[in-house]
């Protein structure tokens, strides 16, 4: 079996279904890893999920168990071919943990690429392959030919797997108490709520019985307990709920699951959340337990699940007072300064009375500065959006993008601080259109065609000095062509002598000042 | 024969020839006629408004503030040269009763016409190029009809209807060919017109060109450089960001003229300003190549325009200009760095590059050539700097 080392710039390959990626890196499109454990698939997950996200390869990724022709078994993971630097991380990790990493399309995969040879190899004597093999995979001496034995689905996989106790792991810093959960007995609730209310822990509760898929599982009722969301819980009560019986406590990992605290899943859950459903919430428990909860988590806060005292001998009624209509509910969005880090300026409003200055730097500027630029002129000012190097035009307000399109002043963020995506809506913004917000006055919108690129010809018909321009962008001439026009038989006729036989001056003579 | 009014050649010949459009070219324009129009120019303001805006459109996308400009006698007669010029390759001058004599004496006219005084005023030459820019690119559309029995050649004309009717029956075919500068100003009765004519509009020169347009005399054009605004205007507009054998084509045509003007007696100021203009050229190929994600990496402008493959198509000039940096590092290293290179790290780094890789590509007796031909232009450094 021969692999031919891929050159620099090869467009044309024996091995079927494999392109160059724009690295010019051969790149079928998915990757195969094959392991001889299952333990080494698990340790190839775990490896890349505390590296990067699951979820990116979740689509496309299958964990199957295949025979050779001697009848040994392997475990092969295929994973969609994301980039070429995706499979570069899997392929380093696959060779760590003692796997090998291949790269085709359906039927053949030829190994990926190694020190050896950048740009990967080719495969160029691939043959009929035998009927009874479903995929074959051409290594540097050899070509394995496999039978398809079954399917691991992941998420079964994850679910199998048992979490682990971390030596000191129940230690949790400040950042790690800030979100935690506990699951409470039925019959210790009502006093932990009241524990935890009167240390001002801000929490909320609320009652969970694990799904079960057993008609015979009587006793689900009885595993039910309450589930409560505490933050910033102090170290001393964290201390005391880990040595109590009938609490446990858990820390979030991701959106959709908890796991134990003092205990690690393999796998990193919080770079797999796409395996979760929507509508549920996993508790991984020590001992293989795993509960399934109905998600989002419907929680109350516990402020007002505390005890009620009741006197209802002594009647008090309401006095009656008299009132006007409801006032509409509505908020009014203003600027103020931004908390968080910087954001990447990415377009500035230049006043309409600036333009003349915008004009001198465009054009004294090289072209090669200014590209990638575009520009708009409004009745509210100059609006120039690039995509780097905005510093080269040092006039008028920056602005750093909220959401795509929708621009605010650098160190400056909408309140009430609403997601973007509800923000947008509230102001009608949508693709093609976009929305500024300025220190002064109402937002404003702009319709992405209205920008042109920029360049001399956006502002050549700019007077310097001279506000109130709008239509700036100058028309190119049209072609100049020559039409000879009819002149009669006698168009010469009469036509004079030059005045003067000496027709050229001297050089450098006769200049006009 | 009636007397043609100014604004009859405004409107049909000089307002095209600036803004675009068709060109309308006649009889040829004795002198005698010229002057009259100049005459006439008071009558005719709003053809004449309407070509000076054209030529501030122009000049809008060279200069911030364009100056205001007025046709005068001489831009007038620069236009009726050219015309004139145009009309030696109208049909109608290569009939056979058009003699020798009466072709010559519409040369010496049109020469007389655009030899003009030279001009190094702002205002004026601005005002020339303005007018002038389209010349290298006027075209004319020839239209050949043939038809079953015979084919008739028009040149920039419409062919008779006569010709072109029943087409299925007579089997009419008609070709459209479109001449350019070559065809109308290189031929050997237009030449000397248009080269005198370039001469009056350094700019123009500078930034435009044409196979087979006469070379650029920088002695003529290098007042230009000491405009910093016209002179940026012309070094932007010579360095496209297009494909790199784009982007060096009019460098190389300015280096070239580089060249011939080291032949000659040029005063060393000029030399120097020359020199100048074309490392700064050089300094804006790596400006295009400061964003690149190694900084080290070799310039593909560079190993693309000095490949060994296709050194037979390497534009004249191109060594010079390429060459040029090193050259000047050997003679008067002040000159071989532009001011303000350092103050931009990246722009610094890419610049040591490209200086790197065209010694590497052109070798150092190419360099060593130039910085002898320099030498015989400029002092040493020390010798100014006392």
């Amino acid at each position: 079996m021969a692999l031919e080392h891929v050159a620099q710039g090869q467009t044309r390959f024996f091995t079927p279904g494999v392109a160059p990626d724009p690295r010019g890196i051969l790149l079928g499109r998915s990757c195969l890893m094959t392991f001889p454990t299952l333990e080494g698939a698990v340790s190839w997950l775990r490896l890349y999920a505390s590296e990067a996200s699951l979820d990116e390869l979740m689509s496309g990724l299958a964990i199957t168990k295949a025979r050779t022709a001697l009848g040994s078994r392997e475990i092969l993971i295929q994973i969609p071919a994301v980039s070429s630097y995706a499979a570069d991380r899997a392929a380093r990790l696959a060779r760590l943990v003692g796997g090998a990493m291949y790269t085709g399309t359906s039927k053949h995969f030829v190994k990926y690429r190694d020190d050896r040879s950048p740009y990967g190899y080719d495969a160029i004597d691939i043959g009929t392959m035998p009927a009874s093999t479903d995929f074959m995979v051409h290594g540097d001496e050899f070509t394995q030919g496999y039978v398809h034995e079954g399917d691991l689905p992941f998420d079964r996989l994850l679910f199998r797997l048992s979490v682990r106790k971390i030596p000191g792991a129940d230690r949790l810093s400040p950042e790690d108490r800030a979100d935690l959960f506990l699951a409470v007995a039925h019959g210790l609730s009502d006093g932990i709520i009241r524990y935890l209310w009167r240390n001002r822990v801000e929490a909320q509760a609320g009652l969970f019985n694990p799904r079960t898929t057993s008609a015979f599982d009587d006793h689900a009722r009885d595993r039910g307990y309450m589930l409560i969301r505490v933050r910033n819980l102090p170290e001393r009560i964290l201390q005391l709920f880990l040595g109590t019986p009938g609490i446990d406590v858990f820390k979030p990992a991701g959106a959709s699951a908890a796991v134990a605290v003092g205990y690690e899943h393999p796998i990193d859950l919080a770079s797999c959340q796409s395996v979760f459903a929507a509508e549920t919430f996993h508790v991984f428990w020590p001992g293989d337990r795993v509960d399934q909860l109905p998600g989002p988590l419907a929680l109350s806060d516990i402020g007002d699940l505390t005890r009620v005292d009741m006197e209802l001998d002594k009647p008090r009624f309401p006095a009656e007072h008299s009132g006007g209509a409801p006032n509409p509910i509505g908020v009014e969005l203003r600027l103020a300064a931004a908390m968080g880090p910087p954001r990447r300026v990415v377009a500035t409003l230049i006043p309409v009375a600036h333009a003349s200055r915008l004009k001198r730097i465009l054009f004294a500027l090289p072209p090669v500065s200014l590209r990638g630029h575009r520009i708009a002129v409004t009745d509210r000012g100059v609006l120039v959006v690039g995509t780097e190097n905005l510093d080269v035009i040092p006039l008028g307000q920056l602005l750093c993008e909220l959401t795509p399109g929708l621009l605010v002043p650098l160190g400056m963020d909408v309140v009430p601080r609403v997601s973007p995506e509800v923000l947008a809506r509230a102001l009608g913004h949508a693709t093609g259109i976009i929305t500024v917000f300025t220190p002064e006055g109402a937002p404003f919108q702009i319709p992405e065609s209205a920008f042109t690129t920029l360049e001399r010809r956006a502002l050549a018909k700019l007077e310097p000095d001279r506000a109130g321009v709008e239509d700036l962008a100058a028309e190119p001439g049209d072609e100049a062509r020559v039409i000879n026009d009819a002149v009669g038989r006698f168009a010469l006729w009469g036509f004079p002598d030059a005045a003067d036989r000496k027709l050229l001056p001297p050089s450098g003579g006769g200049e006009t000042k | 024969m009636a007397q043609t009014h100014v604004r009859v050649f405004l409107e049909r010949f000089v307002k095209p020839l600036v803004a675009g459009g068709e060109l309308h070219v006649g009889a040829p324009i004795p002198i005698a006629d010229v002057e009259r129009w100049d005459t006439e120019l008071d009558a005719a303001t709003v053809e004449l408004v309407a070509v000076d805006e054209a030529r501030t459109n122009v000049l809008s996308t060279l200069v911030v503030r364009p100056p205001s400009l007025v046709l005068e006698a001489d831009d007038l007669q620069l236009a009726a040269g050219l015309h004139n010029a145009l009309f030696l390759v109208h049909p109608r001058a290569e009939l056979w009763s058009v003699s020798d004599r009466q072709r010559r004496r519409i040369i010496d006219n049109a020469l007389t016409l655009v030899s003009q005084p030279l001009t190094r005023e702002r205002k004026r030459v601005m005002g020339r190029h303005a007018l002038l820019h389209n010349l290298f690119h006027l075209a004319r559309r020839d239209t050949t009809v043939s038809w079953w029995t015979g084919r008739a050649r028009f040149q920039g004309q419409a062919p008779s209807k006569r010709l072109t009717a029943w087409r299925g029956i007579r089997r009419v075919r008609e070709e459209h060919t479109d001449v350019g500068f070559e065809e109308l100003f290189a031929v050997d009765e237009t030449k000397p017109i248009i080269a005198t004519l370039l001469r009056r509009t350094p700019l123009t020169m500078l930034l435009d060109s044409q196979p087979g347009a006469p070379q650029l005399h920088w002695e003529d054009a290098v007042f230009v450089l000491r405009d910093a605004e016209l002179a940026r205007a012309v070094a932007y507009a010579l360095v496209p960001a297009t494909s790199p054998s784009e982007q060096v084509r009019e460098p190389s045509r300015l280096a070239a003229a580089f060249e011939q003007m080291l032949e000659r007696a040029p005063d060393e100021a000029d030399v120097r300003a020359v020199a100048a203009f074309l490392v700064h050229l050089c300094a804006l190929f790596a400006l295009a190549e400061i964003t690149m994600r190694e900084p080290n990496a070799k310039s593909p402008l560079i190993s693309t325009v000095l490949a060994s493959e296709a050194a037979g198509q390497r534009p004249r000039g191109l060594q010079t200009l390429l060459a040029l940096p090193g050259a000047l590092a050997l003679v008067d290293p002040r000159l071989s760095v532009p001011p303000g290179m350092g103050s931009i790290p990246a722009l610094a780094q890419r610049w040591k590059v490209h200086r790197a890789q065209a010694a590497e590509l052109l070798s150092e007796p190419v360099i060593d050539a130039l910085a002898q031909r320099l030498r015989r232009h400029l002092r040493p450094a020390q010798a100014i700097a006392v």
